[in-house]
């Protein structure tokens, strides 16, 4: 199971990294980038709503920060674009500090209003601040030095920061600080009967979400090579938040599946292009009703029922001596 | 001797006194049993005890510690573990995961040093792991251990649910009616673990309606009646004081 599992990673990984030499064109690749980019942000909000359970429908606000930030770094202040990268990945990490501390005390549906509250005030800046952002004009971004400046090196260099990305979250999620994030999402009483900081847990997670989200603003403004408000509508910020609902709570994988499906598809059905938010409806509406658990909880859901685990009860029976011996010795305080 | 105790606590809810000046200690390797008609305020006084209410008059301590405004956190990282009433389980993580989360007071990696020191989080877990296991060993419930908690039984979840209260290595475990809703077989089995906790040095509270039960393995009981104490001692002299006996144990 394990080792199948690092096999079908590392062939995946080995597919995405020669993509440069097998895509058929270059709106493949772009494509290909796109998904990673909006995955680098989705992998750190994947950790607030689908862990955590704090549904935020507003992270379009910090990749909008991320992306002006990298714009207007790399173009008015002629900063080198890594940077501007790190900058825009530490102004996000900022903004969502400086978000979560007043509205993460909230609960849920006025959580998600005041994501939704905010993602709109970042647009309104954006407008208002013309001298810096190009108002409604919007801004042109400077690319990547060589050698990420061609579509084949920007589309390596998101995946190498996508990697490293979902190799940070998949830190937090396995270990008992992601046993801690379910526990805020599931049960707060219980988090706070072993000793969860429920608050910090929150917060700290919905900063490493504004890390992400900053980092992917500034690869996606670099991507588009130029940004409007237009760009980052409040639909983008739904979009996200559908991604993880679609994929699954407390996976990984699957909201990583559905980030790649739900970019693709206005692609794959390009005739009906005009269709696609018609799809994301539809897509959803038949997977809360269908699986609600999401996608990423599919196999477990079709090994369960292929192969019913007797469930055969049996007589709790206590191995007092056992238990003696574990109690005497203490666990590391 | 550091023991667990509230003194003279008082907790009200608008006009209702939940708890009136009510005094309890429980010291290490003891059983306190605490009984009384429902509502007469046993949950209120080990959600006082616990943290979940924060007395509005006089004092819970641990040994020298004063923990009267302390959090619910806090005093678990003190060393003060409980149960629910009714079981509180994760239900989409496994039995094994649950019970570890049990150990997070002993938990060193940072949020941000989990991500980037994944070997030292890795180290950690295994110990934490380990020690998971013995203890679902140790009460009974090996069989089960890979089992989502969703999917256990009524009795399993009690027995999960003590696991994990054990798991960071508590002083105090305040156990609420653990008894409820398990047959005579399992209060048995139930009572060899609490016996067996007690033995390794840890102080129980054992709220309970099961007055046989109670009686039985308790070391001391304190009767409530209406968020007093109306009796505290041996198991036979609650048993048989006559107030003991008019509010709550009948003729």
């Amino acid at each position: 199971m394990r080792a199948s599992r690092a096999v079908v990673v590392v062939g995946v990984l080995l597919a995405l990294a020669t993509m440069p030499w097998w895509a058929r064109d270059q709106y493949q690749l772009h494509l290909a980038a796109l998904i990673g980019v909006y995955w680098i942000l989705i992998a750190g909000l994947n950790l607030v709503v689908g862990y955590s359970g704090q549904l935020s429908i507003g992270h379009v606000g910090l990749l909008a920060i991320g992306a002006y930030g990298f714009a207007i770094l790399t173009g008015r202040y002629e900063w080198g674009p890594w940077w501007a990268l790190a900058a825009s990945g530490g102004l996000g990490s900022l903004c969502g500090l400086l978000l979560g501390l007043p509205s993460l005390r909230l609960p849920g549906f006025y959580f998600a209003m005041a994501t939704l509250a905010f993602a709109l005030i970042v647009t309104e800046i954006s407008l208002a601040q013309g001298d810096l952002t190009g108002g409604g004009t919007g801004l042109p971004v400077p690319g990547f030095t060589a050698p990420f400046d061609s579509p084949g090196g920007f589309h390596a260099l998101v995946l190498i920061v996508a990697v490293l990305i979902t190799w940070l979250t998949w830190n937090v999620a396995r270990f008992m600080w992601g046993r801690a994030l379910i526990a805020v999402r599931d049960s707060v009483v219980t988090a706070q009967a072993v000793g969860v900081p429920v608050f910090r847990a929150k917060l700290l997670v919905f900063v490493l979400s504004g890390l992400t989200a900053g980092v992917a603003g500034a690869l996606f403004a670099s991507l588009q090579s130029y940004i409007t408000p237009d760009t980052f509508v409040f639909e983008l910020g739904l979009f996200f938040f559908v991604c993880i609902i679609i994929g699954g709570r407390g996976t990984i994988v699957g909201p990583l599946i559905g980030t790649a499906v739900l970019t693709a598809l206005p692609e794959i059905v390009a005739p009906l292009a005009r269709w696609s938010t018609f799809f994301y409806g539809l897509l959803l509406l038949a997977v809360v009703l269908l699986v609600p658990e999401g996608i990423g909880h599919m196999v477990e859901i079709v090994r369960a029922r292929l192969r019913p685990r007797s469930l055969a009860s049996f007589a709790v029976a206590p191995d007092a001596e056992r238990l003696a011996r574990c109690l005497r010795s203490e666990p590391r305080r | 001797m550091s023991t667990l105790a509230a003194r003279d606590v008082t907790k009200a809810f608008g006009g209702l006194t939940a708890l009136a000046e009510v005094s309890l200690e429980v010291a290490p390797s003891e059983i306190h049993g605490l009984i009384g008609p429902n509502g007469s305020g046993k949950t209120t006084l080990l959600n006082a005890l616990s943290g979940y209410y924060l007395a509005d008059a006089g004092r819970v301590t641990l040994g020298e510690a004063d923990l009267t405004r302390v959090s619910v956190q806090r005093r678990a990282f003190a060393g003060v573990a409980r149960t629910f009433q009714k079981p509180r389980l994760l239900p989409t993580l496994t039995v094994v995961d649950n019970v570890m989360l049990g150990g997070w007071p002993a938990v060193r990696s940072s949020f941000f040093g989990t991500a980037l020191s994944w070997l030292r989080a890795r180290r950690e877990e295994k110990v934490l792991r380990e020690r998971a296991e013995e203890l679902l060993h140790g009460v009974g419930l090996a069989p089960v251990m890979t089992r989502r908690a969703s999917l256990l039984e009524h009795a399993e979840q009690r027995f999960a649910e003590i696991a994990r209260g054990l798991m960071a290595g508590p002083r105090f475990l305040l156990l609420d009616e653990p008894a409820g809703g398990l047959t005579p077989h399992e209060i048995e089995q139930l009572g060899v673990v609490i016996r067996t906790v007690r033995d390794a040095g840890i102080g129980v509270l054992l709220v309970e309606h099961h007055t046989d039960f109670v009686f039985r393995l308790s070391d001391r009981v304190t009767a409530l009646d209406l968020g007093r104490v109306i009796r505290q001692g041996t198991p036979a002299e609650v048993r048989h004081d006559a107030e003991v006996i008019r509010v709550y144990l009948g003729a």
